[in-house]
């Protein structure tokens, strides 16, 4: 891969004339932000607005397994293939959602529904590696995933915080979606938690003090630096820069940290792991972590699809809800895209056990938030929800749409060798309409 | 197991009452409709008296009475000679799980994911009593589900159960709860794979002699998405509050949907499913499975006939007559 140049910006130049001056004015209170990952950062005034201003972030919203389009974002009220949940209408006149989320149908002005994804993968794995890359793999290149890319794209090149976490606990299904860098290399791979909100092994050992620990990455560098003299190669340098970040990322701990949030916020997000997951994703990427999955399995309501979703769409309800609410309070939302995402939809047929299948065909995804056209709806599926009636697009367009809201270039070009490997697969347009 | 007669459902029949000494037939299901059936006719057909907003899961018959209970939220009272609607009652918030009738035909009970078991007067459809004992969330903060109820034979009392296995026995005069038994093996919480739950107690019974409850459910589950879990029931002596059989089957997977007793007492049958469906004869005395029927469906409610030769089963695609005998 030849040399990547990170950029930061979305190419305007009010853009990159913005954040000279941020970078200036951060230069100015060098001694105040010389921690970035303290969140108090954000109290600097002036600061805090630049940085909200300028950075764009991402929170995923991953229901694995697959959540059902009808009883969440398309209901079908009334048709065979309904089910049992009603259509409610939201602020937005002429959207209506399933009766499960009131509190979003509340707050539809921040969100597009996409109702016609049509993605022709009905695999857990083969549908979350589609949904997680935009694309699929190629015999002999691996695609980084959508937090990869956006960590690379967004996030910061002395950032002291993580450019990509995840945080998936459930073990159904997380090896079909792993985190993946593909050929952008280590630098960009998610630090992924499965088991504990706060990273574990992150902390320095007690028999190492804090000078012995910074000579040991010095020695470190220095015998990578001899080693990488006369070779070019990728991979020793993306290694080279995730050793360099170590430092910083020790020092983030107390970004995962839910505690250190006031009860009453701690309170609209909810007592379930969902919710402090999504309150965590709130934390990171208000410190500057440019994206964030919090993956809520499992979705895959084969048996029991009514009582399945019973349980876990009010949750999405509840702690979506309370994510938009805090990210705009915060005036954060306009540069957070959040999104919702599953690997696929489920079937709008009813199988013996009252469980829905998987079906790729015709299902939704939201965005809210950064650079989305809110209060839409793009695309319809026809009567009983079986098939795309109208604005069909495929994973490729919902990255184009996702990369262009966050004012990345979704033609741009990587290069892995000499060969030009473009963000999106050539001739891919986002869907214009939901860009603001 | 022998059927004897069978006619589609019309999709999903989750609830179904009998009219007593006849071979008189309702049902209701996801289509939203309360049918009738009378099986004694050469050609049986279903029709409909008429339908609810949602699907419709509860059914209790007093003389030629039918109530019906809906996700909808609504019981509706059915003259079932007149075949049309004569009362609709605005009943829960949430969704009807169950519709049981006293011995006496004289009292309604609702249970509904509200959480909240309500004692109707038949007679005019007024409000006798709201019981609440049952907690709203699950202890992983989700929405519990109230599934079950049933009446004592003496109709003195009434049972609820919900999805974590928290069983109430309620004074039906009165109002008031008088007995509470756990049977948290009910609940099928999965903290580690999917972190949901499908399970519950999802069918009731008393034993003829007012001295049992039994519940029915499915054990813990191996693949939630599939019910992939032993049909599961216990069995509590409620007035010492006690249980007496815990008892998972190694046979059939799934849910037991219903319960009946034998008039005598001396077994219990249950109906249920998951992909497919099931008959389980109980015997109580020597705490076994005795007989294992594969249904052609998955069973979600059915009556036993007076001389227990005959069962009236409602479920998925299906309504069936089969013989009991075996």
């Amino acid at each position: 891969m030849s040399h990547l140049r990170r950029s930061h910006f979305c190419g305007s130049p009010m853009h990159a004339l913005d954040r000279r001056g941020f970078l200036g004015l951060a230069a100015g209170a060098a001694a105040f932000a010389a921690d970035m990952t303290q969140l108090n950062v954000l109290q600097h005034p002036l600061l805090a607005g630049e940085m909200k201003k300028q950075q764009k972030r991402c929170i995923l919203l991953w229901l694995a397994g697959g959540a059902s389009q009808l009883e969440t974002w398309d209901p079908k009220p009334g048709a065979s293939t309904g089910g049992p949940f009603r259509a409610i209408p939201t602020s937005v006149p002429g959207i209506h959602i399933s009766e499960l989320m009131p509190e979003m149908a509340k707050r539809m002005k921040h969100t597009c529904i996409v109702r016609s994804l049509n993605t022709r993968n009905g695999d857990h794995g083969g549908a979350a590696q589609l949904m997680m890359r935009g694309r699929r793999d190629e015999a002999n290149l691996k695609y980084p995933d959508l937090g990869a890319v956006l960590a690379r794209e967004l996030g910061q090149a002395d950032s002291q915080v993580p450019d990509y976490v995840s945080f998936y606990f459930a073990t159904e299904g997380r090896g079909s979606a792993p985190g993946s860098a593909g050929f952008l290399g280590s630098r960009y791979a998610p630090m992924e938690l499965y088991t504990s909100m706060i990273p574990e092994n992150i902390r320095r050992l007690d028999g190492i003090d804090d000078l012995d620990h910074k000579q040991r990455g010095e020695l470190r560098d220095s015998l990578s630096k001899q080693f990488a003299k006369g070779r070019v190669s990728s991979s020793l340098g993306s290694h080279g820069e995730a050793y360099q970040r170590v430092r910083g990322l020790m020092a983030s701990e107390k970004l995962f940290d839910v505690s250190r949030e006031p009860q009453k916020i701690r309170e609209k997000y909810g007592p379930t792991l969902f919710g402090e997951q999504a309150l965590a994703a709130r934390r990171l990427i208000e410190a500057g972590v440019p994206f964030v999955r919090v993956g809520r399995a499992w979705w895959d309501s084969h048996g029991e699809n009514f009582e399945t979703h019973r349980e876990l769409v009010p949750e999405l309800d509840h702690v979506m809800a309370a994510l938009l609410d805090d990210l705009e309070q915060r005036g954060l939302l306009e540069n957070t895209l959040v999104i919702t995402l599953s690997e696929f939809g489920r079937t709008p047929g009813i199988n013996a056990s009252l469980g829905r299948d998987h079906f790729a065909s015709a299902w939704s995804a939201t965005l809210s938030g950064c650079g989305i056209q809110g209060g839409s709806v793009h695309g319809k599926t026809d009567a009983k929800g079986e098939r795309v009636a109208d604005g069909e697009v495929g994973a490729a367009e919902l990255f184009a749409t996702i990369y262009r809201a966050l004012g990345i270039n979704h033609q741009k070009n990587y290069h892995v060798g000499s060969r030009p490997v473009p963000l999106t697969d050539p001739g891919t347009k986002p869907i214009k309409a939901l860009l603001a | 197991m022998k059927t004897i007669k069978e006619i589609s459902s019309n999709g999903f029949a989750f609830t179904l009452a009998r009219v007593p000494g006849s071979q008189r037939v309702l049902f209701g299901g996801a289509d939203f409709k309360v049918y009738d059936v009378d099986f004694s006719a050469a050609k049986p057909e279903a029709k409909a008296l008429g339908e609810h907003k949602s699907y419709v899961t509860g059914l209790a018959l007093s003389g030629k009475i039918a109530v019906s209970g809906s996700y909808d939220g609504r019981l509706l009272w059915w003259d079932i000679d007149a075949r049309k609607s004569i009362r609709a009652v605005d009943a829960h918030a949430k969704w009807i799980r169950k519709v049981a009738v006293s011995p006496d035909g004289k009292t309604i009970a609702s249970v509904a994911d509200d959480m909240v078991c309500r004692l109707w007067s038949v007679a005019d459809g007024k409000l006798l009593h709201e019981l609440r004992g049952h907690e709203e969330k699950t202890p992983h903060h989700y929405p519990s589900m109230l599934f079950a109820c049933a009446f004592s034979p003496d109709g003195r009392c009434v049972a609820t159960a919900d999805k974590v296995g928290h069983i109430v026995v309620w004074d039906a005069v009165g109002g008031k709860s008088v007995k509470t038994l756990e049977a948290p093996g009910m609940y099928t919480w999965d903290p580690v794979q999917r972190k949901h739950s499908i399970g519950g107690i999802r069918s009731l019974a008393f034993s003829p002699d007012g001295k049992y409850v039994a519940v029915g459910g499915i054990g813990k589950i191996g693949n939630i998405d599939h019910l992939d879990g032993k049909a599961r029931i216990e069995i509590f002596d409620w007035k010492k509050g006690e249980k007496a059989i815990e008892f998972e089957d190694d046979k059939f997977k799934g849910l037991i949907e219903h319960l009946a007793f034998q008039p005598k007492g001396d077994w219990l049958l249950g109906g249920g499913g998951a992909n497919d469906g099931f008959f389980l004869f109980f015997d109580l005395k020597s705490k076994k499975a005795t007989r294992h029927e594969k249904a052609a469906m998955h069973v979600r409610a059915f009556v036993l006939d007076e001389k227990v030769e005959t069962i009236y089963a409602a479920g998925h695609g299906k309504i069936q007559v089969l013989e009991a005998k075996g």
